[in-house]
């Protein structure tokens, strides 16, 4: 089995910072780390190639680095890709978990790295990759070496991997159903008076904690401001012109209300399954006000009211997904209007 | 409140020319059944079928399971609110025809992908109702029936069936009986126990609901705000499924509550004091939901004094935000949760499955969703509402542990978990 490492130019042996900036070296065989792999990997591994890059040309550099080291991997024949360990180094990490990354999606051969669950490599590609926790000693550089080639190992061979803590990884938040011995009831009894005794407890579903979206700066003058209006209420014209699906949109749409003051029954349905739509379907201005805002329009209140309302579903949806459409919907908006009114359900 | 539950043993469940119980088998008077619930003159026919334990069955669409339970008479009331009058449930002497359901079918749902039951294989064992003896039954309404009016018949004729088959027991000596015997809030010697609640949505009203709908008592739950129950109540038929249903709950799973049953279970042992429970619903409104979510979490502080709550939701989405909602303010007022969610993440990802963001909600339980897929054949026996139903169950190649009854339950009884990789 054929390897290919790639390394920083600090473990690689080229320097420290001020080798930061050095493009990316090609060296035949194994150097630093990529020694001790090999030897953990056992027989029938051979490192052929160690590919070594300094941290700043990396991320500065990166489409160009992935298309170079994919070429080198794609020549060298490998059939297993491995970069770092990269312990807390951020930028060694970005570019560790992108080249894993684009191996694997784009050779199709297992691509594996280390860092500790901080680094902002993880962050990235968590999900896509099998990365291990190497903690922040480098002293322990055997160690976690030899976890990156067990799971490697394991990947080669295409053998069922673990969970995160038997097998060394940083959870990749993906949730796989399992059937237990115990019913719901009592695990929920054991969690809750495990918690109320204030003794370690897991819960089954990690909880999730979002960054805080940072506030934009207030409309200075209404009077001045372009408004626009944008839903997740599913609200689309009568036949749903764009397919909006009624749960787990992947698409939004955008509807004209120019020249119209009041939105009519009649004329709307909702793509959307996951509530009461009656009052909507009755009066469509519940859920998008295009009635009170067309007055505020005309007192002067507001400066204009965007000519279109933006809709999709918020029924199940996927974060990931979500985060596509309001970016989509964002940019679509971006320098056009002063001011966005959300409405949910 | 004192709760008897006189249990009888079912092993086998056959038609024959008089309904009794001889020894642990269930003989029924298919006729006598059919003519009785026929009185309902919104249905037009009904059919009658049994399906049992390790039978290669496939049975769709379901609109609710029930364990047969008759009360004793002079104790109690039947379906208090539908059937009988409004007598508390919880008292007395309940009948039980242990190991049998009573499985009805609604030929009206306009889809394919409703609740099944499966009888045989993986999923069949995967599931308590596969170890049930079954009797089937097959509401057919008058043509033109409005929706409503054939889910009443539905709720009606299973609650009659209930009843009817638990009444070749009463006046028979059970094989064993179970006592559910709680003081509530104001029990005493019990210092040094934490004291646990469960709260338990019964319905949640995005979808609406009917005019003519029975949940609690009889009653749809329009405008319902949370109400303190004794946990011997939800036993005992004060609370029947909603017509929203194509979840993970049944009325079996209130007749045999898991969390309840964990509680007293655990009461009994002297780990803890079950104080009582209180029933909610998930709201449609804003205001609706604040109110909700503070009533139930207060109840469960000044009312029942708890500790700790356990807390179980209905449907989907936004009766999870409900729950999550009313686990925080629990916690704020420095009791401890636990809530049991479904699968709620399309995607697989562990950053989609939750629709709550409390750090202090961090005692999670998982019931499952669509993880778990199973391959099945075409079984030797197949029950629908309608030959085109039939012929989709039959055909099926796989079905998930979220369309069969009993495996992804919400109410407690599911034995699904998850784990993050």
């Amino acid at each position: 089995m054929r390897v290919v490492h790639y390394l920083n130019q600090f473990f690689g042996g080229v320097g420290g910072e001020e080798k930061a900036g050095t493009s990316l070296e090609v060296h035949s065989g194994a150097l630093g780390p990529g020694r001790v792999l090999e030897q953990a990997l056992g027989e029938g591994f051979q490192v052929v190639q160690t590919l070594v890059c300094g941290d700043n040309y990396a991320v500065e550099n990166m489409d160009e680095l992935s298309v170079r080291v994919l070429e080198m991997v794609r020549s060298a024949k490998a059939d297993l890709f491995v970069a770092g360990p990269c312990f807390n180094a951020g930028r060694y990490g970005v570019a560790a978990g992108a080249l894993c990354a684009a191996v694997q999606a784009e050779l199709g051969i297992p691509a594996v790295t280390a860092m500790v669950p901080e680094n902002p490599g993880v962050d990235l590609y968590r999900q896509e990759l099998y990365i291990v926790d190497s903690g922040s000693n480098v002293a322990a550089m055997r160690d976690v070496v030899a976890r990156m080639a067990h799971i490697s190992l394991k990947l080669v061979r295409q053998e069922p991997i673990g969970r995160p803590s038997e097998e060394g990884y940083i959870s990749r938040g993906i949730l796989r159903d399992e059937l237990v011995e115990r019913t719901a009831a009592a695990r929920m009894a054991d969690m809750v008076l495990a918690k109320a005794n204030e003794e370690p407890f897991e819960s089954e579903l990690p909880v999730t904690v979002f960054p805080p979206v940072p506030a934009p700066p207030p409309v200075r003058d209404m009077s001045r401001a372009i408004i626009a209006v944008v839903t997740d209420g599913g609200l689309v014209p009568l036949g749903n012109p764009d397919h909006i699906p009624l749960s787990a949109a992947t698409i939004w749409g955008s509807y004209s209300v120019a020249g119209i003051d009041n939105l009519e029954g009649g004329n709307y349905e909702v793509a959307h399954r996951g509530y009461d739509t009656r009052h909507v379907l009755e009066d469509p201005n519940r859920l998008v006000p295009l009635d009170v805002l067309r007055e505020l329009e005309r007192a002067g209140v507001i400066g204009k009211l965007y000519e279109e309302f933006l809709s999709t579903s918020g029924l199940g949806n996927p974060l990931g997904n979500s985060r596509r459409l309001g970016r989509e919907m964002a940019q679509k908006l971006k320098g056009v209007v002063d001011a966005v009114i959300l409405t949910s359900t | 409140m004192r709760l008897t539950l006189a249990l009888h043993p079912v092993t086998g469940l056959e038609f024959a020319d008089a309904t009794r119980l001889d020894g642990t088998r269930l003989q029924v008077d298919r006729e006598e059944l059919r003519q009785l619930l026929l009185k309902d003159r919104r249905l037009q026919s009904v059919d009658l079928e049994t399906v049992c334990p390790g039978e290669s069955s496939r049975v769709g669409d379901i609109f609710d399971i029930l364990e047969p339970r008759a009360k004793e008479p002079g104790s109690g009331a039947d379906f208090p609110g539908i059937l009988g009058p409004y007598v508390l449930a919880g008292q007395g002497t309940t009948h039980v025809l242990r190991g049998s359901a009573v499985t009805v079918l609604d030929e009206g749902l306009p889809r394919a992908g409703g609740k099944l039951l499966e009888m045989g294989g993986e999923a069949g064992a995967a599931t308590p109702y596969g170890a049930l003896h079954h009797l089937v039954i097959i509401p057919h309404g008058v043509p033109g029936l409005p929706r409503h009016a054939f889910q009443n018949a539905l709720r009606l004729a299973s609650v009659t069936a209930s009843v009817y088959l638990a009444r070749a027991a009463v006046r028979r000596v059970p094989a064993t009986i179970e006592v559910f015997d709680l003081e509530g809030p104001q029990v005493g010697g019990r210092e040094g126990l934490l004291r646990a609640a469960f709260i338990g949505q019964i319905h949640g009203h995005q979808h609406g609901g009917e005019a003519d709908e029975h949940i609690l008592y009889g009653s749809n739950t329009q405008g319902m705000i949370p109400v303190p129950l004794h946990p011997n109540e939800w036993l005992d038929g004060a609370v029947v499924l909603s017509y929203w249903n194509n979840h993970n709950e049944e009325t079996y799973f209130y007749q045999n509550h898991p969390v309840i049953l964990e509680l007293y279970r655990r009461h009994q042992a002297g780990e803890l004091t079950f104080v009582g429970s209180i029933a909610t619903v998930a709201a449609s409104l804003e205001e609706e939901r604040d109110r909700n979510c503070m009533v139930a979490a207060h109840l469960a502080k000044w009312t029942l004094g708890a500790d700790v709550v356990l807390l179980t939701k209905y449907g989907g989405g936004a009766p999870h935000a409900d729950m999550g909602l009313t686990a925080r303010l629990c916690e704020t007022m420095g009791m401890r949760t636990v809530v049991a969610v479904t699968g709620s993440a399309g995607d697989s990802q562990a950053e989609s499955a939750l629709l709550f963001n409390y750090p202090e909600v961090d005692a999670i339980v998982h019931v499952g969703g669509n993880g778990i897929k199973w391959a099945v054949g075409r079984p030797e026996r197949v029950f629908a509402g309608t030959p085109e139903a039939a012929e989709a169950l039959a055909t099926l190649r796989e079905v998930s542990a979220s369309r069969v009854c009993g495996v992804a339950n919400a109410q407690g009884a599911s034995k699904v978990s998850i784990t993050v990789y």
